[in-house]
């Protein structure tokens, strides 16, 4: 009998331990790879929380559509942005991809070209005339609309009344001007106040962009990857209007955003000729409200050049993975047809969008008592429309680091025929 | 009052179950936490060791990870200090615009070509000249103005110690930066001593992070402690910017006395502290490894206890069992044997229960049953030796009966009264004949009869006919068999102390059949006595025998030992009207005094 409980004991004992041990056996398993595939939640990457992040949080907030989904931003730096999008889609894995993504306008169409099949083409969600006619040009690729733009980064001339004054010149006088008139104006600046006109970065050409795309001209052709730098009628004359700011020495050198900004704020320079998205910097030197005014931008001297141009500015995109439906849904009851959320974008974040409609809006009509009381959204809205669309092509930053070095050539005496060809040569040998 | 005796007579009856119950439940219960706890202990400690040693691996990792980083920006510093174009720019005063055009163009290529070495650790590169000349390679990395780096601390701190590469925390000082950790160098002219910039290199401590981020999680902590005890860099991003010169100190102790790891308490929670010191960086890496978490991670302490508690649980059951029924048997032979007295040692206890109980009761059953035995030998030769006295008794014959009678037969023949001299004579041979000739122990009633009439008439003839004696004999009775001169005491009885007071009297004797037994009455009419008692033998004063020397109270003591108990005598008397006896007896006829005889005639 005794012995017969023992057994008992023994049996009962393993059973209960067996019966312990063989619950952690789950946990593994799982959780390996949904990402876009659920279409539940989808995902949209940006980079800069208090701007095109938080658009998309108003985005989000405003949504009307019927979609029952989740929008999960992701904040990523654009550095990061492109190289994950870069090795994700050229290895052909659509794992761990976002359904929108944010993409600078200039490197929209390196993405276009190179992975054609990897984003969902818009053409037939959003209409394009509803937006600057500069910025489809940048978004589309091969006749279809794949980006949704979003700020415009039209550029504009900010301008101190009080040093225009002081030299004897008003608002008009800067106001659909010529880069030729630019330069004696800031002679005459410089004379009567002694600050420069303007600051000039050495590596950063973009005075040059900006002069070159008011006449619808770029570093490469049509196409969008062969450069266009030789025999470049307007990159020429661009090149000699940078040569005579120089020369008249009515620029300051500056190396980094903190001695641009620094610049202007401290009131070492009579104007900035830069992209809208420099607002913000400007006010914050509070004591120079009312001395401030916005201009269009100086064109080229040149039959064709408009006084329009732009400096920056970036769009969204549906990549072509599961739940591009729904992304591209969010975008069109968002970005792609509200505009109260253009209102709303322009009051709590100062993005001006692209999306023409929105421009009737009250917030577009706003006076801003910083610049004396003008109508700044409304004319930069105005402006926009009139930019020329130029493609931006593949290799606009890869040519830019050449042009660098071809300016400096330039400046210090080479021939500026001979200098193009040296950078065109340079170009097609690297980019082909 | 009732519910207190009546539990305390369960626990008593229950003490032996209940001791040996408790001993081993608590037996178990000790055996098995013990068990649990050391092996708990065991397990920990095992793991704790092998954990360290996986940890200083880990560290070492760790370590290979920083001083490449390090070896990164010493090489970035050592193309800074010895490029030209770099130094050019950075003492260049009172250049023109295109002048300075061309300085910042040139630094830029000359920067972003040595930035190559750095640019893989998100490691963002500053060069600073006293000239107000900056080069800020990532911007948005540390939006920092010239005027404000030349007069930041760690600039101040760097130009002081103008040969060594330093290693500097730089907190958080807005919402929108990140603590940062800044290689920092004085770029020196060598000939002249003079310092003409310095060299920066932020990396941001999400950045450096990384260099460990694979080896963390939350019960393994690493931190990154500088020479003044401030956590530079963590990846509990509380913790980062904190003082913590406790664990500074232990991390030093650790580092110098060469220990695998020590016990540290720290925020709150106790650790394995293992070390590494980072030379270059002038800082301890401190692996803080949570030990309360991680083995809640290996060892599911709820588990191993549960587990036990089943088996205590099965074990306390299985013992409850056992000992109840060892301890039931046992008990029950108790109460068994403690009531053994009520029922006079002749009722064998119950083998039932363990096998020990079994034994004990079969031994006592035996033991109970050769003690039975021994108390019958006893009893029956008790009863022996009463009956043979009572025999003697019966066969002894007062002597003086015989004088006093053959006295009075000499009387008679001196007085010339021949017959009546003969007719006693022949009641007295009679008599004798049969009280000490016939050993047969039982006669008929008609012979017992006989004797008495013989009896009857030896005592008329001596004391007159005063009392007169009557016989009625049922005739069925007639061959009944009963023991010798037992009615005899009686009628000696009525004829001596009946009739003390009155003279005269009748003496009745009834012998009838009542039932199964044979009834014989002897009835006086004589003076009665008082009755005290149960109506037998004790209220009859015995005195002298005047016939033999059975009195009445050997006939009941007699009748009794030979018939059993239901038989016996009873008197009853009234003071004045006289004394009845009756005598009960079995019913039996010649068989056995022809047993009897048989036995005697061999």
């Amino acid at each position: 009998m005794k012995k017969f409980y023992l057994m008992l004991l023994l049996v009962v004992g393993m059973v209960v331990l067996a019966a312990c041990s063989s619950g952690d056996e789950e946990a593994s398993g799982g959780s390996g790879s949904e990402g876009s595939s659920d279409l539940d939640t989808i995902t949209a990457w940006a980079w800069d929380p208090a701007f095109n992040i938080a658009a998309l949080e108003k985005a989000k907030e405003a949504y009307d559509g019927d979609g029952e989904y989740e929008v999960n931003v992701i904040e990523n730096a654009q550095d990061d942005i492109i190289q994950k999008l870069n090795t994700g889609l050229s290895s052909g894995t659509t794992n761990g991809m976002p359904n929108i993504v944010l993409i600078e306008d200039y490197r929209a169409q390196s993405f276009l070209q190179a992975y054609p099949d990897a984003f969902h083409p818009l053409t037939d969600v959003i209409s394009s005339d509803d937006f600057a006619d500069y910025k489809i040009a940048t978004t589309s690729y091969d006749g279809e609309q794949y980006g949704l733009p979003f700020d415009s980064g039209v550029a504009a001339l900010y301008v101190r009344t009080d040093y225009l004054e002081e030299a004897g010149y008003t608002v008009e006088d800067v106001t659909n001007i010529t880069w030729q008139e630019y330069i004696e104006i800031g002679k005459d600046v410089k004379e009567a106040t002694g600050k420069n006109m303007l600051t000039l970065d050495p590596n950063d050409l973009a005075q040059v962009r900006m002069m070159i795309q008011t006449n619808g001209s770029w570093y490469v052709d049509e196409d969008g990857s062969t450069p266009n730098l030789a025999g470049n009628e307007t990159l020429e004359k661009a090149f000699e209007t940078y040569k005579e700011m120089m020369d008249a020495d009515i620029a300051k050198i500056v190396s980094d955003w903190s001695q641009f900004v620094g610049a202007f704020n401290s009131g070492d320079v009579a104007s900035v000729p830069t992209g809208n998205w420099i607002t913000p910097s400007v006010k914050q030197a509070a004591d120079q409200s009312g001395n401030w005014a916005v201009v269009p931008m100086p064109r080229l001297d040149m039959d064709g050049a408009v006084n329009a141009s732009n400096l920056g500015g970036s769009s969204w995109y549906v990549l072509n993975v599961d739940g591009k439906e729904q992304a591209a849904d969010f975008l069109l009851n968002t970005f792609g047809s509200n505009p109260d959320l253009y209102q709303t974008l322009v009051k709590d974040i100062g993005a001006l969008g692209t999306y023409s409609p929105a421009a009737e809006g009250d917030a577009y009509a706003v006076e801003d008592e910083f610049f004396g009381g003008q109508q700044l959204i409304t004319d930069l809205s105005t402006w926009t429309d009139e930019i020329p669309g130029v493609n931006y092509g593949l290799h606009t930053y890869a040519i830019e680091d050449i042009l660098v070095t071809g300016m400096q050539d330039y400046l210090n005496g080479a021939e500026l025929t001979t200098v193009l060809e040296n950078v065109q040569g340079q170009a097609e040998a690297q980019l082909k | 009052m009732k519910m207190k005796k009546k539990a305390f007579l369960i626990l008593r009856n229950n003490s032996l179950f209940i001791k040996m119950f408790l001993i081993m439940v608590i037996s178990i219960v000790a055996v098995s936490l013990l068990i649990t706890f050391s092996s708990i202990r065991m397990s920990s400690n095992l793991f704790m060791d092998t954990f360290s040693i996986s940890n200083t691996k880990a560290l070492e990792q760790i370590e290979t990870q920083f001083e490449d980083y390090s070896y990164a920006i010493v090489g970035a510093t050592h193309e800074v200090q010895n490029n030209g174009t770099v130094k050019r720019v950075l003492t260049q005063t009172n250049a023109s615009t295109l002048e300075t055009y061309r300085s910042y163009h040139d630094i830029s290529q000359q920067i972003e070509r040595i930035y190559r070495t750095v640019e893989s650790y998100d490691a963002n590169m500053i060069v600073l000249g006293n000239n107000e000349r900056l080069y800020n390679v990532n911007y948005s990395n540390w939006p920092v103005s010239w005027e404000v780096l030349r007069n930041h601390p760690i600039t101040e701190y760097t130009v002081n110690r103008p040969n060594t590469l330093l290693y500097q925390y730089l907190p958080s000082t807005s919402f929108t930066d990140e603590p940062m950790i800044v290689a920092t160098k004085a770029l020196m002219e060598r000939s002249t001593g003079e310092i003409y910039g310095v060299l920066y290199f932020p990396i941001r401590e999400a950045q450096l992070k990384q260099f460990y981020e694979g080896y963390t999680s939350a019960e393994n902590e690493v931190l990154l402690v500088d020479a003044t005890g401030k956590i530079v860099s963590s990846n509990k991003q509380e913790l980062i910017g904190e003082e913590a010169t406790d664990i500074l100190a232990m991390a030093k102790e650790v580092d110098e006395e060469q220990l695998e790891f020590k016990d540290a308490h720290v925020f709150d929670t106790d650790y394995l502290l293992m070390s590494q010191y980072l030379p270059t960086y002038n800082m301890y890496l401190v692996n803080l490894v949570d030990k309360d978490a991680v083995l809640d991670n290996l060892i599911n302490t709820k588990e191993i206890l549960l587990i036990s508690l089943g088996i205590v649980l099965l074990a306390v059951i299985v013992v409850f069992i056992i000992s109840r029924r060892m301890t039931n048997s046992i008990s029950r032979l108790v109460k068994q044997i403690s009531t053994m007295a009520k029922h006079d040692f002749n009722m064998p206890v119950a083998e039932t229960g363990g096998y020990e109980a079994k034994k004990i009761a079969n031994a006592f059953n035996s033991m109970l049953s050769e003690l039975q035995e021994y108390v019958d030998l006893v009893v029956l030769a008790q009863q022996k030796q009463r009956s043979a006295e009572l025999m003697a008794l019966q066969h002894q014959i007062n002597p003086h009966f015989i004088y006093n009678t053959l006295a009075s037969i000499k009387f008679m023949i001196q007085q010339g009264k021949k017959e009546k001299a003969t007719d006693m004579i022949h009641a007295l041979i009679s008599l004798l004949q049969n009280a000490l000739s016939n050993v047969e122990q039982t006669i008929t009633v008609e012979q017992e009869i006989t004797d008495l009439k013989n009896y009857v008439l030896i005592n008329q003839s001596r004391y007159g006919d005063g009392i007169k004696v009557n016989f009625f004999i049922s005739p069925d009775c007639l061959d009944c068999q009963l023991p010798k001169l037992i009615l005899q005491p009686f009628i000696e009885n009525a004829f001596f102390h009946a009739f003390n007071e009155k003279k005269e009297g009748f003496v009745q004797i009834l012998v009838s059949q009542k039932g199964d037994n044979l009834l014989c009455e002897i009835v006086d009419t004589g003076d009665g006595m008082e009755m005290k008692g149960d109506h037998t033998k004790e209220d009859i004063k015995e005195k002298r025998h005047l016939f033999s020397g059975i009195g009445i109270r050997n006939v009941h003591e007699r009748i009794q030992l030979l018939y059993g108990e239901q038989y016996g005598v009873e008197i009853t008397s009234e003071i004045g009207k006289g004394t009845k006896v009756k005598v009960e007896l079995p019913f039996q006829k010649t068989d056995i005094p022809a047993n009897s005889n048989k036995i005697t005639s061999i």
